[in-house]
C-alpha cells in the first residue's frame, strides 16, 4: 500500500511538472488580456513546441534563398524586433535592394492583412513573397521544399511537429511552422503595457505624451496594436513611386495609401515609413507638423482646414517621442524563446 | 391514454410502412466523371487542342479579329462542383483545403490529360440534368491558410504571392501581332518577341467593396438526363473552347493588354468564360 501511494505521488509530481512546463504558456500561444482576438487561424494550426521550433530554424536558415546567403532573419532581426536594423530598403540575394522597408514581426497573430500594401490575406502566404521575390531570397518554394526533404534532420523534424504529414515535406507545412513561429513573436510587455495592466507607472512625461498620442495620433494609430489596420496616405509625396493599396485594390482612390504601421517598439525599428526614408522620431514628428504634403489621396484626418497635417509644438513632439518610447518591449527582444 | 396508445400505434405503423417503402427503392450512391475537353471551335468544327514548345511561330489558332496565335500552357481550376435533377436531386462536391490535402478543387491542365477527368463519388442515385461550378478559388480556398493539393502554392503554379489568392485561369503563348515583354510568366520569357500572357485572377468576392472578382460561378443543363446509381458509370462531357475564351462577350485584341497579371486587366477574358465554357454530351 506504502509503495502504491508513493507510485502515486510521485507519478503526480511527475505529471505536474509535465504539465507546468507547458502551461506557463511557453509554446501555447497566449493572448495578452489587453489585445484584441487574434486573427490567425490557430484552430486549424495550434502552437506546439515542436511547430515552434521548427519554425524558429526554418525562419533562420538561409536555405530558403536561391545561394544560400539570406534568411527570413537577416531583414527580420530579433535585437530590433524583427526589423530591419540598416536598411531603408531591403537587401537580398547579390545585395539587390528591394522596393520597401521591411516592418518588424511582432504580434503579426493579430494583423487581418500584410505588408505595406495588404497584399497578403493571411500570415501563412507572407513567406513566399520574400522566397520567391527576386530582390529578396530569389528562389522557389517547390526547390525550397525539394533542399528540405534532402536535409538529413529536417524531414524527422517536420514529422515530429505534423503526425498528419506522411513521410514528404510539403510546402502548406513548411508554411504552417514559419506561421507559429511567427504568431508567438508577441510583443505585450514594454513598460506601456506594464503601466496599462496596472503593474507599473508611467513618468510624467511620459503620461504627458500618451494624451498627446491620443489626441493627435490615435485615430489611425488607435486601440492596444497602435494600428487602426486601414490604409491612408500620410502625405508623404505629391507622385507616388509606389502605388501602396492601389496596387492591391486597383483604385485610383488608394494612390499612394499604405497600411498604419504598429508602432509597438518604434523606437527599435528605425528607419521609418514604407520607404525608410526618415531615420528618426523627429524626423517623423517633424514630418506630421510640417511636413505633410497635398494630393488627392491625402488622408482627411491630416487636413484641418487650409493647414495640412497635424499641428504640433516642439515641446509636443518632445513629449509623444518620450510616449513612443514607452512601448520599445526590452523582454520581448530578449526572449530566449524567439 | 387510449388515444396515445391509438397515436403511437398509427405513427409505428407508418414509419414502419415507410421504411420498407424506401428500402425497395434506394439504390446505391453511384459515380459521375466529368471530362474537360479543352478544344478549339474552327468553322463550326471541334478540334483538339495541341500544345507548342514555347517560341515556336506555329500559329494553329485564330482569334475573332484575325490575329493568329498558339498555345504552351493552359491550365485551370474547377471547383465546388454542383449537380442537380429535375426531381429535386441535389449533389454538391466535398470540399476541403487543409496542408494535409485539398479536395473539391480540381487544377485542369492540357498538358496532363489525367487532370482533365473529375470523378465525382457518393452521388445520390438518381437523375440529374444539370452541372453548377466555380472556375477558379474562392475564399474558402484562402482564408485558412497554408493548403495541399491541388492548392500547394509550391507545386500548383496558380498561386499570386503579392496579391495572395489563386490563378483561375492560365494561358500562356504566342501571337504575331504580340509585341513581347512579357513578364511573371512560366513558360514566355520577357524577350521573346510575340509572347502573351493571360493569367486570369482575383477571388475577393466583397458586396461593395472595390475588388474586382474574376472567377465564375457557371451552370449547365444538359439535354437529358444522366442516371446515376451504383451500376452505372456515366460521364458528363464538358467542353473549353479557347477561341471563345478570346472572342466571344470581349475579342481580345492580341496587339495590347497580352501580359495580364492583375485582376482589372483580366475582366473581360473572365467575362468569356462564361461562353468558353460549355456543355457537349452524356454517355450513360
Ligand atoms: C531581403 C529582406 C527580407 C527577407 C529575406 C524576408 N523579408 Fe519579410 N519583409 C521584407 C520586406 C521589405 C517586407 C515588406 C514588404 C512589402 O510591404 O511589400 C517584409 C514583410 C514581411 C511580413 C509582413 C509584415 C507586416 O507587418 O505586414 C512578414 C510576415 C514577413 N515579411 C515574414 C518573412 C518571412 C517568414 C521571411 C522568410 C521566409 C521573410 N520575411 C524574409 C523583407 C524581407
Ligand atoms: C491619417 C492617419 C495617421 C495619423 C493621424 C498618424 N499616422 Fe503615423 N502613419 C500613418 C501611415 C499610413 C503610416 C505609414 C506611411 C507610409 O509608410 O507610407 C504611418 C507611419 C508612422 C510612423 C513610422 C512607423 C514605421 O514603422 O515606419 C510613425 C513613427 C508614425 N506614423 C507616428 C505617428 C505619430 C506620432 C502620429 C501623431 C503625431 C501619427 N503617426 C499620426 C498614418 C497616420
Amino acid at each position: 500500500m506504502k509503495k502504491l501511494l508513493l507510485f502515486l505521488l510521485v507519478a503526480l509530481l511527475f505529471g505536474a511538472c509535465q504539465k507546468d512546463e507547458l502551461s506557463t504558456g511557453q509554446f501555447r500561444f497566449v493572448k495578452p488580456s489587453h489585445f484584441p482576438e487574434p486573427t490567425y487561424t490557430f484552430d486549424i494550426n495550434p502552437v506546439t513546441k515542436e511547430g515552434f521550433e521548427l519554425g524558429k530554424r526554418i525562419f533562420g536558415d538561409p536555405m530558403l534563398s536561391r545561394d544560400n546567403s539570406v534568411a527570413c532573419n537577416n531583414c527580420h532581426v530579433k535585437a530590433v524586433a524583427f526589423a530591419d536594423p540598416q536598411h531603408a530598403l531591403s537587401l537580398g540575394v547579390n545585395e539587390r535592394q528591394g522596393i520597401r522597408n521591411a516592418p518588424g514581426i511582432a504580434n503579426m497573430a493579430f494583423m487581418k492583412e500584410f505588408m505595406w500594401d495588404g497584399g497578403v490575406y493571411h500570415l501563412d502566404f507572407a513567406p513566399p513573397n520574400a522566397i520567391e521575390n527576386p530582390l529578396e531570397m530569389d528562389e522557389k518554394m517547390a526547390n525550397v521544399v525539394w533542399k528540405l526533404n534532402r536535409n538529413s534532420t529536417y524531414p524527422a523534424q517536420f514529422r515530429a511537429a505534423f503526425p498528419e504529414m506522411g513521410d514528404t515535406i510539403t510546402s502548406p507545412f513548411v508554411l504552417l511552422a514559419l506561421s507559429q513561429y511567427q504568431t508567438m513573436l508577441v510583443s505585450a510587455t514594454s513598460k506601456y503595457d506594464y503601466y496599462k495592466l496596472g503593474k507599473g507607472e508611467l513618468s510624467a512625461n511620459e503620461m504627458e505624451g500618451l494624451q498627446l498620442f491620443k489626441q493627435k495620433c490615435a485615430v489611425c494609430h488607435s486601440g492596444e496594436l497602435f494600428t487602426n489596420q486601414e490604409y491612408r496616405n500620410n502625405g508623404l509625396d505629391t507622385e507616388f513611386a509606389d502605388e501602396g493599396r492601389a496596387r492591391i485594390t486597383e483604385s485610383a482612390a488608394d494612390l499612394g495609401k499604405f497600411k498604419v504601421p504598429s508602432l509597438r517598439n518604434v523606437e527599435l525599428t528605425d528607419p521609418y515609413m514604407h520607404d525608410g526614408r526618415f531615420n528618426t522620431l523627429e524626423e517623423v514628428l517633424d514630418h506630421y507638423a510640417a511636413g505633410v504634403k497635398q494630393s488627392a489621396t491625402l488622408a482627411t484626418e491630416l487636413r484641418q482646414g487650409d493647414f495640412l497635417g497635424i499641428p504640433l509644438t516642439a515641446s509636443e513632439k518632445k513629449l509623444i517621442v518620450d510616449f513612443l518610447k514607452t512601448l520599445t518591449d526590452h523582454e520581448f527582444i530578449q526572449d530566449e524563446r524567439f | 391514454m387510449k388515444k396515445f396508445l391509438f397515436l403511437s400505434t398509427l405513427l409505428f405503423g407508418v414509419l414502419f410502412f415507410s421504411a420498407c417503402k424506401d428500402e425497395e427503392e434506394t439504390k446505391d450512391p453511384g459515380t459521375l466523371e466529368v471530362n474537360f475537353d479543352n478544344i478549339a471551335v474552327i468553322n463550326n468544327v471541334q478540334q483538339q487542342l495541341s500544345l507548342v514548345t514555347p517560341g515556336s511561330t506555329n500559329y494553329a489558332y485564330t482569334n475573332a479579329l484575325g490575329q493568329k496565335f498558339n498555345i504552351n500552357l493552359l491550365r485551370y481550376y474547377i471547383s465546388a462542383i454542383e449537380l442537380d435533377g429535375p426531381n429535386g436531386e441535389h449533389y454538391h462536391d466535398h470540399m476541403e483545403a487543409t496542408a494535409s490535402g485539398s479536395k473539391g478543387y480540381y487544377l485542369v491542365d492540357e498538358s496532363i490529360p489525367a487532370s482533365q477527368l473529375i470523378l465525382l463519388e457518393d452521388i445520390p442515385a438518381g437523375e440529374y440534368n444539370k452541372i453548377t461550378f466555380t472556375v477558379g478559388v474562392d475564399s474558402s480556398g484562402i482564408v485558412n491558410g497554408a493548403a495541399g493539393g491541388s492548392l500547394d502554392p509550391a507545386t500548383c503554379h496558380m498561386f499570386w504571392n503579392w496579391n495572395s489568392g489563386y490563378i483561375a485561369v492560365k494561358y500562356e503563348g504566342q501571337s504575331d501581332v504580340s509585341n513581347g515583354g512579357v513578364s511573371g510568366a512560366e513558360t514566355v520569357t520577357g524577350d521573346n518577341p510575340h509572347g502573351m500572357a493571360y493569367h486570369i485572377g482575383g477571388w475577393k468576392d466583397i458586396p461593395g467593396g472595390v475588388f474586382v472578382y474574376n472567377n465564375k460561378r457557371l451552370s449547365f443543363t444538359f439535354d437529358t438526363v444522366v442516371k446515376v446509381e451504383s451500376k452505372e458509370a456515366p460521364e458528363l462531357h464538358m467542353v473549353f473552347d479557347v477561341i471563345k475564351m478570346f472572342g466571344s462577350h470581349h475579342n481580345i485584341d492580341f496587339t495590347g493588354n497580352h501580359n495580364v497579371h492583375k485582376p482589372a486587366d483580366g475582366v473581360e477574358v473572365a467575362h468569356n468564360l462564361e461562353h468558353a465554357f460549355d456543355y457537349d454530351h452524356i454517355h450513360q
